[in-house]
């Protein structure tokens, strides 16, 4: 059995030897020209010129195009995939994000006015300098609280408003109630920052159209590539056969690269005009301006609790940002995966949330690892964590007092999602143990004593991953069919192709889908090869996001290759005289049960292809193909507890533990699962303690645009990881998995800020925004300070 | 442009060519050499994931114009490897799990071959100080420093 090993990764050697192969590595035998970006520097102006005279004239200058080219040449926008609808059911106040800048009014920093296709990088550059735009600025508004108070600048003044839609969910009259009856009631204002996926290898595109065979090639630093198609059908206008879009070794996505960019269409609109591949490559400050930001919710919450710190009801206000724009999947987070995970891991009988999305003048915000989820579970928990301070409960007693029982599952929460499968309990239990919980709350008791600020932080929760079923994710908005899908071809000499509709970024699926395939198929792993990413050569797929890939495409994998048995062992039967069902097949051979009559598993492949002799109603060949529709989500939860240490000197917060104890229900590679948690881990970390994109309140101005100004953790800012797992079957997928990719980034946010909390609650302090820089930390204790005196 | 002659030696070989004064000593490896195990990951010389070997030291090859390496000698992550088969620090990688994505890797790889060059047995601390100048947004590190500390050691032998 090859699942559940630890089986070292099969794409790590050309990686390791630099012979991966991401866009920017991609050469083609006709010379590639480049693509440069005229972008807008206000965050809110009329266009009123745009000269390309004095740039057209320039060496090496193929073409100079504008959102007047772009109109006359008839394209358009591409669609949300997963758009928005407010409560009455109606479409909201939707505004794409425009590919580059038509009707004269530019609404973020960054927005592309003008493209420059030039023979060189430094050509295009030069260019893109020359060309001269004059802007009358306006107003702009880009903080999200307060978004909807009157004489906020309206982002587009067509609406009247800068209310997107509002959407309420939940038991409203049940949860008034349970405030008003509550023996406690906690209430907390809780920002979530908004921060960037920052992949380490920034976007980038190829384009290139084939003019004598009308066929067009993208090559895209894209999660999904077939969906990529389906921008293409409404920004180009291409139809889906005539375009191949190549995702190839893609430097880490995170949700980030599911989108289609502005750049992305562009550039193959400049290979279309110049009859030249063209390419881009962003550049670190024109990705984090212009990669979707994400999170960015201003949310009022209230918690009633009765004597004994049982959760009776919690109600949530959001504002929720959307940037200038309604970027491709942004109701994915809104519409779908924030308020069905309210409740987390606890048993709320009331819960209601109302939220209402906001236009402002920044940069698009979209699904980031976790999408909807870290701002729930930071919600949530920054409740629980104060609830618990102010009654004196111990904060972990009083969670376990509000844990999901493990009778109660299938558990349907006060939303209406119901969890399949769990045991948050036992969660609790082993990461009590693991994190020897009596003896740091000892510890910390010594150390306040000395003047020493050490706090232990929590988080519980549940996620919903591996979107869809198909239906369900419809119900909740999807334009998308959220199944997946693969290939297992059977060549003549028994070796194995699988061709997956899943696009691995990091995730390691040649690895895992092959460790999937060769215990199906009986045979060894190193007889398997992977395809994706591929347009032309797989035959359809809806990407990887949302932690799905396992349980939508690993179990399309496992489908189509139990298919393929199937078929084989008919043809196998047929040539060794027996029934289908006496066989077993292992070790790359059919044996007659209870004989030593063995047929190898290369001889029944060779004679599927090649052998006229055969059961008259069997079909020639040996290939299958699985469109794989879950039965269900997948509902993993964890368990995360951490100290941090706040120095008194310099409010320096250092890490010093951090655990996490998960329930992926089944797992197919113990060493890839863990590398999962690690980076989603420190990308939680980041977002609690140093990530943020920030704006200049009074211009608009973005102040994040490279990684002097945008910090990402370093390897010295994290600790190392103690990680444990209970496992319980998930029942909508045939191996029982969950998703595990987004665990770390959704529990890690909360878990920091309710230790920094813990750290400083003597002192008085309540809350804290993240991220939780020195500043902050200094300015809260200051405050404090002055309210207790 | 006025082109400037330069001649110095990548993993080995001897390379004269004519470039354009402007030209980074990144861009060169990777579109005059087609050495693209070297990536480009950000504009301010912070990310690492474009670190090469210069004359026995790691260097940010976005920070250097081809211009200025007369007579130097450069090594890159496909110079690494011997003839039968991958760098310790690189099978290390492999064993530990010190990849996801693959984007860091190289220069990663670069670096710990470094540290392992200079520290006898470096410990978890020495090798996170070690690393403040290369940023990887997938592993969360954990396994990059148990890449690098396994690596040093059979490096060692
Ligand atoms: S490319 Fe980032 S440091 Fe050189
Ligand atoms: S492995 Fe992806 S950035 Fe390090």
């Amino acid at each position: 059995m090859y699942v559940g090993q630890a089986i070292r990764r099969r794409e790590d050697e050309r990686f390791l030897r630099g012979r991966g192969r991401f866009v920017e590595d991609i050469t083609l035998d006709q010379p590639i020209a480049h693509a440069a970006f005229v972008r807008s520097p206000h965050a809110h102006a009329a266009v009123t010129h745009v000269d390309t005279a004095q740039a057209a004239a320039m060496p090496g200058v193929l073409a100079v195009l504008t959102g007047a080219d772009w109109t006359a040449a008839g394209h358009g926008e591409a669609e949300g995939v997963w758009p928005v609808k407010d409560m009455s059911g109606a479409d909201s106040r939707t505004a794409y994000r425009p590919l580059i800048c038509v009707d004269g009014v530019v609404r973020c920093v960054g927005e592309i006015v003008a493209m420059v296709v030039a023979e060189d990088r430094h050509q295009a550059l030069d260019a893109a300098e020359a060309i001269e735009v004059a802007y009358e600025e306006k107003p702009a508004n880009t903080i999200t609280a307060g978004a909807l108070d009157p004489d906020i600048p309206l982002v587009h003044p067509a609406f009247g408003t800068n209310e997107v839609m509002v959407t309420e969910h939940g038991l409203k009259e049940e949860t008034e109630a349970a405030l008003a009856n509550a023996h406690h009631v906690t209430e907390v204002v809780v920002p979530t920052n908004r921060v960037t996926a920052a992949s380490m290898e920034p976007r980038a595109y190829l384009g290139h159209y084939d003019r004598v065979n009308d066929r067009y090639t993208v090559w895209t630093t894209n999660q999904a590539p077939h969906i990529v198609r389906r921008y293409f059908t409404k920004s180009l206008h291409i139809p889906e056969h005539k375009l191949r879009v190549i995702a190839p070794d893609v430097g880490g996505g995170f949700g980030m690269k599911l989108y289609h960019y502005p750049e992305e269409g562009l550039v193959l609109w400049g290979a279309i005009v110049c009859d030249r591949p063209v390419r881009w490559v962003g550049t670190r400050s024109e990705c984090l301006l212009g990669d979707t930001h994400a999170r960015d919710h201003h949310t009022v919450g209230r918690m009633g609790f009765d004597e004994n710190g049982k959760i009776l009801g919690v109600k949530f206000e959001t504002l929720a940002a959307f940037g200038a724009y309604e970027s491709q999947w942004q109701a994915s987070i809104t519409n779908a995966y924030h308020f069905t995970m309210l409740s987390l891991a606890y048993d709320i009988p009331a819960i209601h949330t109302q939220v209402r999305a906001v236009y402002t003048n920044a940069t698009p915000v979209d699904a980031y690892r976790g999408a909807g989820r870290p701002e729930a579970v930071y919600q949530v928990e920054r409740m629980i964590e104060n609830g618990a301070q102010e009654m004196g409960i111990d904060p972990l007693e009083l969670r376990a007092r509000n844990l999901i029982p493990p009778e109660k599952f299938p558990y349907q929460t006060a939303l209406g999602i119901t969890y399949d499968s769990g045991d948050p309990p036992v969660l609790m239990g082993k990461i009590k143990a693991l994190a020897d919980y009596d003896a740091l709350r000892a510890e910390q008791a010594r150390l306040r004593a000395e003047g020493q600020w050490m706090g232990i932080g929590i988080s519980a929760f549940f996620d919903m991953a591996g979107a869809g079923p198909v239906k369900m994710m419809n119900d909740l908005g999807a334009k998308v069919g959220c199944y997946d899908v693969a290939s297992v071809r059977v060549h003549p000499d028994g070796r194995i192709t699988v061709f997956a509709g899943s696009h691995s970024h990091g995730q390691g699926h040649e690895t895992t889908w092959s460790q999937i395939a060769a215990d199906r198929l009986g045979c060894d792993i190193d007889h398997i090869d992977l395809v994706e990413g591929d347009t032309d050569r797989v035959p359809m797929g809806i990407g990887t996001w949302g932690s799905r890939s396992l349980s939508t495409a690993g179990m399309a994998v496992y489908t189509a290759a139990d298919r393929v048995v199937a078929k084989a062992k008919r043809m196998a039967a047929h040539m060794m005289e027996c029934a289908p069902e006496d066989l077993d097949l292992a070790d790359g051979e059919f044996t007659v049960k209870g004989t030593d009559r063995k047929l190898s598993f290369a001889a029944v492949a060779n004679a599927s292809y090649h052998s006229g002799d055969r059961p008259s109603d069997l079909e020639i060949g040996l290939e299958e193909t699985s469109f794989f529709d879950p039965a269900d989500c997948t509902y993993p939860s964890a368990i995360h507890l951490c100290v941090v240490l706040v120095d008194p000197e310099t409010c320096a917060v250092t890490l010093r533990n951090y655990w996490a104890v998960d329930d992926v229900g089944t797992v197919i590679n113990p060493m890839v699962l863990h590398g999962q948690v690690h980076g989603g881990l420190v990308q939680g970390i980041g977002q609690a303690l140093m990530e943020e994109c920030a704006y200049d309140a009074e211009s608009g101005q973005y102040l994040s645009g490279t990684f002097m100004d945008y910090a990402i953790p370093h390897a010295e800012d994290v600790p190392s990881f103690g990680l444990d797992a209970h496992f319980t079957r998930a029942l909508g997928n045939p191996l029982g998995a969950k998703g595990a990719g987004e665990s770390g980034t959704i529990g890690a946010p909360a878990c920091i800020c309710n230790g920094v909390i813990d750290a400083l609650w003597h002192l008085g302090v309540r809350q804290i925004t993240q991220p939780m820089t020195p500043k902050k930390i200094w300015r809260a204790i200051e405050d404090a300070k002055r309210t207790q005196h | 442009m006025a082109g400037v002659s330069v001649t110095f030696t990548v993993n080995g070989r001897e390379v004269t060519a004519t470039v354009d004064p402007r030209t980074l000593l990144v861009h060169f490896l990777r579109e005059h050499l087609k050495l693209t195990g070297t990536h480009i990951g950000c504009d301010t010389s912070q990310c690492g994931a474009c670190t090469v070997h210069l004359d026995g030291r790691p260097a940010k090859s976005c920070a250097l114009l081809a211009v200025q390496l007369e007579g130097a000698e450069v090594t890159t992550i496909e110079g690494v490897a011997g003839p039968d088969g991958m760098h310790p620090m690189q099978a290390a990688f492999k064993e530990h799990h010190g990849l996801q994505c693959g984007f860091c890797t190289p220069g990663m790889v670069m670096m710990g071959i470094d540290i392992a060059n200079r520290h006898e047995a470096p410990d978890e601390a020495t090798i996170r100080r070690e690393l403040e100048g290369n940023l990887c947004r997938c592993t969360g590190y954990h396994n990059i420093v148990a890449s690098i500390a396994a690596g040093a050691s059979s490096m060692r032998g």
